[in-house]
């Protein structure tokens, strides 16, 4: 849990350290959105005409005029990779965190809303799956069923949003119980208007937060899969060049095989941040009736 | 300057004083430790039936552990608890004088008793490395005199079963009814040259402390330690002097380990990478055997995986290195999509215009499974057959699971690494077994062979059986050996001219740390 806090601490000073910029363009926003969507789409029509991610006893080589990022331990080019990996790890990031997040917003607002049995029974449910080692529930999976691209969605989705349980709930619970609600619903508002107009914009930023971590989890989980059994472990994605790049690390090839995935995905979250923050103060969430207490 | 004067400073610097020396000392390094590294770490507690079961977790045991014979530096037999033996003519009578200067780690002394308790225990509760079910009777004429009893001669009983049957105390293990369950401190009394002084499992340590009065010499060491330690850690460690042995370096690391001051032995390990295949499955069929031999690159492979870590490896099981490698050529299945597209053909496969193979009008997916060692290996295998156009499907397991999927049959391919030295009789296991990192073989011809070679009576004759073997095996291909990679183990001055046991320590374990190497 601490090391979650401390990871949304700094997720929310990233929001404020990209909030002069993106305040006054939300077109910024609107553009990575628009990038991120086309490269992902740019990546699966293009994939089949890009070069093959060959091996080749070219191994460790450096980066050079024939291999622009260098080779890796079988001889695959790194930068071939990090193009094929693109689009996979932008779509398998973007859905999961999704659905994950989906999830828990769900049982959060079941928790919140539907009393106390129920909501001793959702966070009994969140206190079993974290007690459980995820790893332990995939093993278990991974010996019933052998999940394709899309069953992978899904484990990495049910084995992700209860941790984001623990966050949105007490938020949620908040903000529901603030004046500012409390007096909207005196003076006839509806919920959908108190949820659109309050609580929605005061729980943004932690939303974008836990988005993010979804996404940097998913990522990274992926990669574990192959090792679990659960999927090829020729699925390429940047969290699997990652991995593989950890058995290089007392040679220099760390430097070209880990530097391009970790930066690739470290532009992937500041781009997710950047839509997250630019929605917000676009007024895409309240409307043109947004109420600004400054 | 009076505070100095009270008696109770004093004693406290004192104690200080030579509390600091004492760190000093051991970080010093009392002479007389010896520290391996070992990257896994845990290999289970070293007694017979609770170590890991594996080669690294048997010949640990065998330091604790002694057998009636060991293995000189050149891998022949000598004596070890049995101080000599006769054989009958027949080969159905074996006679054993124990050697009655030998005494259990609790000072009881070895006897006949303890040996003839161990071939009947042995049969009661089976040890995985050492089959006893050919031993009829197992008599106690004397205090130090054994009669074994076989039921059908036995080529490899000295360099098999005497050789790799550790031998039990009878006053420990005579009540024990579970000895999988048996990991009391008595589980680990042996007769070997060390004694095991502690074991922590979570940390995969073991610290080994000499055996002083052993029968046949005494250890070189006072203590052996070993530790769990990652590549990178233990060659900082050796260039501090903190550790004496690593004992499987990574071959690609081999200037590195030089660079910190180790002396390294190489050798070809003999512990061979194959291609197995589901007999039960597709892959019953020879031809289709053969196509997917001739489908492969060993050379394009293994430079890529390998470099110059590994050799292609013999197509006959025995590798060259091995004592019963035979002089034949075996066929090497060169690359060459066309015969392999023949024998597909023939065997009513048929290739669409995708340049993917169908069988019946289905795209054929074959699973492939490894364990995580073998994972670079899979990823160019799987790529070299998908451009040949045959769809993978690849599953990097973990031993358990890997163990379930082969029973379940739920496989066609698996990629696996196994030892193919120790005594010939190990065929049996390797090849027709059932367990993981088996060939699962069970063609009757070379079951035959086999069989003939276990109860030839002559060294002659059983490695004229052995060259048919080889060339049976060959062209039966129950498995497409691979690679054959390199060993390598790195070592400071404590020890001198490390060599890789030939022909493998006892079972079959390529290793440059056979006990007679920790023995003066």
């Amino acid at each position: 849990m601490q090391w979650q806090q401390v990871w949304r601490g700094e997720g929310e000073l990233m929001l404020g350290y990209w909030s002069p910029i993106t305040q006054s363009a939300g077109f910024v926003s609107k553009g990575a959105l628009a990038a991120s969507v086309i490269l992902m789409m740019a990546g699966f029509t293009l994939s089949e005409s890009l070069p093959a991610y060959k091996t080749s006893p070219d191994v460790l080589h450096p980066p050079s005029a024939e291999y622009w990022l260098g080779t890796n331990g079988i001889g695959q080019d790194v930068f071939i990779g990090l193009v094929r990996a693109a689009p996979v790890t932008i779509f398998l990031a973007l859905v999961t965190a999704t659905a994950a997040l989906v999830l828990a917003l769900a049982a959060s607002s079941l928790a919140a809303f539907g009393g106390p049995a129920v909501r001793g029974a959702v966070l009994r449910v969140v206190d079993v799956l974290q007690v459980i080692p995820s790893i332990l529930l995939l093993l278990l999976l991974a010996a019933w069923i052998q999940p394709g691209f899309l069953g992978l969605v899904v484990l990495l989705a049910l084995t992700g949003w209860h941790e984001d349980v623990r966050v949105a709930l007490p938020i949620l619970l908040r903000e529901l119980t603030r004046e500012n609600v409390h007096f909207a619903r005196r003076m006839g508002a509806s919920r959908t208007y108190c949820l659109r107009h309050h609580i929605l914009p005061a729980i943004w930023p932690a939303i974008v937060g836990l988005f993010l971590q979804n996404v940097r989890q998913a990522a990274l989980k992926s990669a574990g899969f192959g090792f679990l059994g659960l999927t090829d472990p020729r699925l390429l994605t940047w969290g699997s060049m990652m991995q593989d790049a950890m058995e290089h690390l007392y040679t220099d090839a760390w430097a070209w095989l880990l530097l391009p995935p970790a930066g690739a995905l470290s532009l992937f979250l500041i781009g997710i941040l950047i839509i997250g923050e630019g929605y917000s103060q676009s007024g895409g969430l309240t409307g043109k009736e947004q109420y600004d207490p400054g | 300057m009076h505070l100095i004067h009270q008696p109770l400073v004093r004693v406290a610097a004192a104690t200080l004083a030579a509390l600091l020396l004492t760190l000093a000392a051991a970080m010093a390094g009392p002479v007389g430790q010896l520290v391996i590294t070992d990257a896994r770490g845990d290999r289970g507690m070293l007694a017979p039936y609770i170590h890991g079961k594996n080669g690294i977790g048997y010949l640990y045991t065998t330091y604790v552990f002694d057998s009636l014979l060991s293995q000189k530096k050149d891998g022949d037999v000598t004596p070890a608890l049995a101080k000599r033996w006769t054989i009958s003519r027949n080969g159905l009578v074996c006679d054993i004088y124990i050697d009655l200067r030998a005494h259990w780690h609790d000072g009881e002394p070895v006897t006949a008793e303890d040996a003839a308790f161990t071939f009947s225990y042995m049969q009661e509760h089976p040890y995985v490395f050492a089959d006893v079910r050919n031993v009829k009777e197992a008599k106690v004429l004397s205090h130090d005199h054994l009669r074994l009893q076989l039921k059908k001669p036995d080529a490899g009983l000295l360099t098999g079963m005497l050789l790799s049957m550790p031998v039990l105390p009878k006053h420990v293990y005579a009540d024990i009814v579970e000895p999988q369950r048996f990991a009391e401190p008595e589980a680990v009394i042996g007769s070997g040259p060390y004694k095991l002084a502690d074991y922590n499992k979570a940390q995969g340590r073991y610290v080994l402390e000499a055996n002083a009065d052993y029968y046949l010499g005494a250890p070189k060491f006072k203590r052996i330690a070993i530790v769990k330690m990652a590549t990178d850690a233990a060659l900082r460690a050796a260039k501090a002097d903190e550790i004496d042995i690593i004992s499987y370096l990574p071959p690609e690391r081999l200037e590195q380990a030089k660079e910190s001051g180790l002396n390294v032995v190489k050798a070809f390990s003999n512990h061979s990478v194959r291609l197995g295949f589901n007999h039960s499955g597709r892959f019953g069929s020879k031809d289709l055997r053969h196509a997917i031999a001739y489908a492969i690159n060993r050379p394009a492979l293994i430079s890529t995986v390998y470099q110059e870590t590994a050799d292609v490896a013999d197509t006959g099981f025995f590798q060259e290195a091995s004592p019963w490698h035979s002089d034949d050529v075996h066929p090497s299945y060169a690359f060459s999509p066309r015969k392999a597209a023949d024998l597909l053909t023939a065997k009513g496969w048929s290739r669409a215009e995708d340049q993917l193979w169908y069988m019946d009008g289905e795209q054929v997916v074959l699973r492939v499974l490894a364990s995580k060692r073998e994972t670079k290996a899979a990823k160019v295998l799987a790529e070299q057959l998908e451009t040949f156009g045959i769809k993978l499907d690849v599953r990097i397991l973990e031993r358990a699971a890997l163990q379930d999927s082969l029973s379940e049959g739920n496989y066609d391919l698996a990629l696996y690494a196994s030892s193919t030295l120790g005594d010939p009789n190990g065929i049996l296991r390797r090849v027709f077994g059932k367990k993981w990192a088996s060939d699962g073989y069970s063609g009757k011809k070379l079951r035959a062979l086999a069989d003939a070679q276990s109860v030839a009576t002559s060294r002659q004759q059983r490695q004229d059986i052995l060259n048919k073997f080889q060339e049976v095996y060959s062209q039966e291909l129950p498995a497409y050996a691979i690679a054959n990679p390199y060993m390598v183990t790195a070592y400071n001055d404590k020890l001198s001219s490390l060599k890789f046991m030939p022909g493998g320590v006892a079972i079959g374990v390529p290793s440059a740390l056979h006990k007679s190497y920790l023995v003066d």
